[in-house]
């Protein structure tokens, strides 16, 4: 059995999905698998991806407990999914005004309408083979529309449970948001391993299509674990003065490589792009970022980080690209790492392409330990050296979690992190 | 540089661009095994150099031109062009330069290094490479007593063979690359240094590259060994002809620093870089790379103006513990040209450090890339580099990018990357403007003002020449 | 309280501290002054335990143990504070974060009890009132973005709430101007109580005006090379330390 070759024959898009699924089938045997000559994969081995993952069957998947730290929830309408399985019993469905919220197998027809209309316009193309593979093993997704001027304050929280228990699994995961003119509205996507989770690969694709003057927060948390494997991607564009506010977040497992592409197609939009990633074991992490600046006066502020720890490794790669006539762009991008052992290591790569001459553009990397000085200070104060590399670690991070918009997530990351950092508690006392 | 060089720099047109008429000894274009023999044996090179160039060019064939550099040009048809070109008068070789071609040194003249004036110029020594062979050395002498020898390579190659055995290839293997192959297996002439023990060279050494004739390729390969405690400055110019077909230059630089050299190795290269359709040029597909020994230094610093599509990437192997690498480079594009340059600093050692300052300047419709890369390995505790690349646009159809590689896998090594990008301002030229400058003078001020932690690196008569061009490549960039 | 005796230090391979010789007995306040480069901050950062101030020689002992056999942790859970000329800024750390660690790790070492959250609130606020500091500095990154004169006072803040037995304070008065050089001096002499020692480093002698000293010694070429009562200071201030300089060459 070749890759993903069972998927692929269980694929099963609502019929009125079913010509996109075979344009994604066809660009998917057109291309083929990237290797460590293709320029985007140089420093991601494809080598952990296993022939024999299979689509869970329905009937399968047990229903699951969520776990703890997750059981207060964020404060809104919550979807989850086992496996890859939607579970109604453990979802929470409540519809603010001004959201629409569905399933592609439950959408109406007007829904279905937005769905084909707007779904896979922002990914494809041979450069991006999952993305291919991921409309060609599409069998369910969720549709996240804001209405014009709603002003929605609840989060819409999206979770993929990863169990796996049984044999090696496949999961797709397909979002596709619309937020239209001057809406505002909140999404995460969570992704998560529960104990004992086997191999699994995950296919994940959402777009955002952000209208003009709407603000989107968006978050994508990605807590698999073990031998989870994710490719995923995430693809934005933003209209005339929309403004997207992504915050993304890696803890480890065998293999993750997110494509995070944000595209200003009207002028005046603005991006905030965050990232932390925090590999450790014999992890490997893998963020690709393009901001797409087509058209003039567009910003944007990308800051990632990541400490790298034990025989794990990480990849970063930022391009921002200044298409011609692009002017008046404002774009700086900021990418640190901690590099705590000397079996990790660090591949970065800021990139800069411009086409237009009145741009002010920046970018800028470093890799280093933690700083000596800091730790020095933290000891003449009587903190231990173990503390205050935990503290320092935990800070260097902290900067971009205490930016973060949404409060409920802030109290659900800081202790998740912390004892991160801290792999005996009393370290991480003081950050609790 | 004396004035009327300067001044002779300074024309409207590419001012290099004359073509010398002199009979040359021309092999017929195309490339296969015979040809590489025949280069051979019309040096009298020993066996194992022509075994030697065979094996490159074995591996040479299986070899695919490399596509990943962000410049777009026609496929070169390797078959098209001749492999070798010797100026005819020249078959013997001059014994001073009072057998030198007058018309070869009237073209000195033209390019602004007359040699006889090199001997009032203090302290320079040049090797001229013209097309494929090297026409003439001066301050051979005074350089012997020194114990430094600096002679065309195809010379060393009999009177030194034990150097240039030893030393040939082994910084730039000869298949490191496809051009690097091809050079190896073909190369023509160039210079060879060596600088030996606890020797100070006693002054600048310096070369000159010219093509003349038409669809040849020049192939020069140039190796300089510095060997304990030596040091070393070396300069290096290049010129070209215009011609409306575009011209192959792939040469090797192989730089050899032992334990506590130092190797200083400044280019100022203005091949002939097309009209201004884009027409014609240089292909410059050069492998420049060094090695640094324990507590030794390389330093390379370039001033960029010329060539159709530049690719090169000079390069600091900091092997030995302390050692030190560094680029300074400006790299500038007008018109159509394409640049792709930037550097590799790959910290094997411990405590080894690196400084990259690179200041790219696009103008018209041309693209300047920096792509490097900043190398940690797990040895390499106590390293340190810090890069700094900056672009400066003038005019809104240009292109500028960015592209540098971080590899760590060392924690306590520190890498710092930092990228900006500026133009020249219509507020800066109006300002100057106002204050009675016209916008060419302003632009030059700015450009130059941008430039001078590079230029500051520079030999003081090449900086004055460095600026010089800039000038001069720029001109009609303002509208 | 603390002895030194015949130290030798060296920073980056060379030579700084050439043989100093200094006791200083509970309570007392000295005075340590010197031209630039004479080797002042090196004396703070080699009791402090910095890393890369490496003692060639010399002994210090402090309240009878070997203090250079101790880590920088232990000698700071021991009682040595010492108040940075350049204090390290820390983003991302927030200031109650390092306060509550840095004083629940020396009281622990003690055996003191841990303060609880109420009590340790009630300290902090106090000690950035003694210190003329907002009280929102304590949620701010650890000296993140303030200004010279409140990363000293950020200092003293954690001079009070730690508790120190010997207190360093290193050019605690560079970069300060007259106001905050008294809340600094105020609040520095709100903690002499007739046990805790002080050594102030300082280049000028205005500190000395706001904090009297029982001692002042000159610093220069690594070595003490005159020691006095306050009026050496004034002296110092009037005829500058080339005549010393002089004098002992």
């Amino acid at each position: 059995m070749g890759f993903m070759e069972q998927p692929l024959a269980e694929a099963r898009a609502p019929h009125w999905l079913q010509s996109l699924q075979a344009r994604g089938q066809s660009r998917w045997s057109a291309g083929k698998l990237p290797t460590r000559r293709t320029e985007n994969w140089k420093y991601t081995p494809l080598t952990g991806l296993r022939d024999d993952y299979r689509v869970a069957a329905a009937s399968d998947v047990a229903p699951a407990k969520l776990p703890d730290a997750l059981a207060q929830g964020l404060g809104g309408t919550r979807l989850v999914f086992v496996d890859g399985v939607y579970q109604p019993s453990l979802s929470s469905v409540e519809l603010p005004e001004g959201l629409q919220l569905c399933r592609f197998a439950d959408a109406s027809d007007a829904q279905a309408a937005l769905i084909a209309e707007h779904l896979d316009t922002l990914v494809g193309g041979q450069a991006e083979p999952f993305a291919s593979l991921n409309t060609a093993t599409l069998r369910d997704g969720v549709f996240l529309h804001v209405a014009a001027n709603a002003d929605v304050q609840t989060p819409v929280h999206l979770l993929w449970l990863v169990r796996a228990a049984d044999a090696p699994t496949a999961i797709s995961q397909r979002v596709l948001v619309l937020a239209e003119s001057g809406s505002r509205a909140t999404v995460v996507e969570q992704f998560l391993s529960l104990n004992g989770a086997e191999a699994s690969f995950t296919s994940g694709v959402t777009e955002l299509k952000l209208e003009a003057n709407a603000k989107l927060h968006h978050y994508r948390l990605h807590e698999e674990s073990g031998e989870a494997i994710h490719i995923g991607a995430v693809h934005a564009r933003l209209e005339r003065d929309a403004n997207l506010d992504s915050f993304h977040l890696a803890l480890g497992s065998r293999l993750k490589r997110v494509d995070v592409v944000v595209h200003h197609a009207g002028p005046g939009a603005h991006a905030d792009l965050n990232g932390v990633y925090l590999p450790r074991g014999d992890e490997h992490i893998d963020y690709h970022t393009t901001i797409e600046h087509a058209v003039p006066h567009c910003t944007t502020d990308e800051v990632f980080r990541g400490i790298v720890g034990d025989k794990a490794t990480a990849v970063f790669n930022g391009r921002i690209h200044i298409h011609p006539d692009a002017q008046k762009t404002r774009a700086e991008l900021s990418n640190r790492n901690l590099l705590t052992s000397t079996e990790a290591e660090v591949n970065t790569k800021p990139e800069l392409e411009i086409y237009a001459d009145d741009v002010q553009c920046a970018h800028g990397a470093t890799v280093a330990r933690i700083d000596d000085l800091a730790l020095h200070y933290l000891r003449t104060r009587g903190v231990s050296r173990d503390e205050a590399e935990v503290m320092l670690s935990f800070g260097f991070i902290n900067e971009l979690i205490d930016g973060m918009a949404l409060e409920p997530l802030r109290e659900y990351l800081r202790p998740l992190l912390a004892k991160r950092f801290a792999r005996d508690d009393t370290l991480a006392r003081h950050l609790l | 540089m004396s004035q009327e060089v300067i001044d002779s720099r300074i024309g409207k047109e590419y001012s290099a661009g004359f073509i010398t008429d002199i009979e040359s000894d021309t092999l017929p274009p195309g490339l296969d095994e015979d040809v590489i023999r025949f280069i051979s044996q019309k040096k009298g090179e020993p066996e194992w150099l022509l075994e030697w160039r065979l094996e490159a060019y074995r591996g040479w064939c299986e070899m695919e031109a490399p596509e990943w550099a962000h410049v777009d040009f026609p496929p070169v048809d390797y078959n098209a062009l001749s492999y070798y070109s010797s100026p005819k008068n020249m078959k013997d070789g001059p014994k001073s330069l009072d057998e030198v071609d007058p018309e070869l040194l009237a073209t000195y003249e033209k390019l602004g290094i007359p040699l006889h004036e090199q001997e009032m110029l203090a302290g320079v020594a040049v090797d001229a490479v013209f097309d494929s062979v090297s026409v003439a050395t001066t301050f051979r002498e005074k350089l012997a007593e020194a114990g430094v020898i600096f002679c065309p390579i195809s010379e060393a190659v009999h009177e030194y063979p034990e150097l240039v055995r030893k030393y040939l290839g082994s910084v730039v293997p000869r298949r490191d690359n496809f051009y690097a192959a091809l050079n190896s297996a073909v190369f023509s002439d160039g210079s060879f240094v060596y600088i030996p023990k606890g020797v100070r060279c006693p002054m600048e050494l310096s070369t000159y590259f010219r093509i003349n004739e038409a669809k040849t390729g020049q192939f020069e390969r140039t190796l300089i060994v510095a060997d304990e405690g030596s040091h070393v400055s070396y300069l290096e110019g290049c010129t070209a002809p215009m011609r409306d077909e575009n011209q192959l230059h792939a040469a090797v630089v192989e730089l050899v620093a032992l334990d506590d050299a130092k190797i200083k190795y400044s280019t100022v290269q203005n091949w002939y870089p097309g009209d201004a359709e884009g027409k014609g040029g240089i292909y410059n597909f050069v492998t420049k790379r060094g090695v640094a020994h324990r507590n030794s230094k390389i330093s390379w610093t370039q001033v960029e103006t010329g060539s159709a599509i530049t690719w090169k990437y000079p390069s600091c192997v900091l092997r030995g513990d302390n050692s030190v690498g560094e680029f300074y480079s400006v790299a500038l594009t007008n018109n159509r040209q394409q640049a792709d340059t930037g550097t590799k600093m790959i910290h094997l050692g411990k405590n080894t450090k690196s400084t990259i300052i690179s200041k790219g300047i696009s103008a018209g419709k041309s693209s300047n890339a920096y792509r490097g890369l900043v190398r940690m390995s797990p040895r390499a505790d106590g390293a340190r580099n810090y890069t700094q690349c900056d672009s400066l646009l003038i005019g809104d159809r240009c292109a500028a990018h960015t592209f540098p590689y971080i590899e760590s896998r060392n924690p306590g090594a520190v890498v710092e990357h930092e990228a900006t990008t500026s133009k020249v301002s219509d507020d800066q030229l109006y300002l100057c403007q106002q204050r009675g400058l016209d916008a060419e003078k302003a632009v030059s001020m700015i450009v130059n003002g941008f430039c001078k932690e590079v230029f500051r690196e520079l030999p003081m008569e090449f900086a004055v020449e460095a600026g010089k061009l800039l000038e001069v490549s720029l001109e009609g960039s303002v509208g | 309280m603390l002895k030194i005796q015949n130290l030798h230090a060296r920073v980056e391979g060379k030579d700084i501290l050439r043989g100093l010789d200094l006791q200083i007995g509970p309570g007392e306040v000295h005075a340590i002054m010197g031209p630039n480069g004479s080797g002042k901050s090196t004396l703070g950062h080699v009791l402090a335990g910095r890393p890369g101030y490496e003692v060639t020689d010399g002994s210090v002992t402090y309240r009878g143990e070997d203090l250079l056999a101790m880590d920088t942790e232990e000698r700071a859970r021991s009682g040595v504070f010492l108040a940075f000329q350049y204090p390290v800024e820390i983003p991302g750390v927030s200031n109650m974060e390092f306060l509550k660690a840095s004083v629940d790790a020396v009281r622990e070492s003690r055996g003191d009890a841990a303060l609880d959250a109420v009590t340790f609130m009630k300290r902090a606020r106090e000690a950035c009132k003694a210190a003329d500091l907002p009280v929102d500095f304590l949620k701010r990154g650890v000296n993140e973005g303030f200004s010279g004169g409140e990363k000293k006072r950020n200092e003293l803040i954690q001079m009070m709430l730690l508790e120190p037995s010997l207190c360093l304070l290193d050019e605690t008065d560079s970069g300060l101007d007259i106001d905050a050089l008294q809340v600094v001096a105020k609040g520095v002499n709100s903690l002499r109580d007739g046990k805790r020692s002080f050594v102030l480093v300082t280049h000028y002698q205005r500190l000395l005006n706001y904090i009297e000293p029982d001692h002042v010694h000159v610093l220069a070429g690594g070595r003490i090379v005159r020691s006095g009562d306050k009026s050496l200071a004034l002296d110092l201030e009037e005829r500058g330390y080339a005549w010393l300089e002089d004098e002992v060459a």
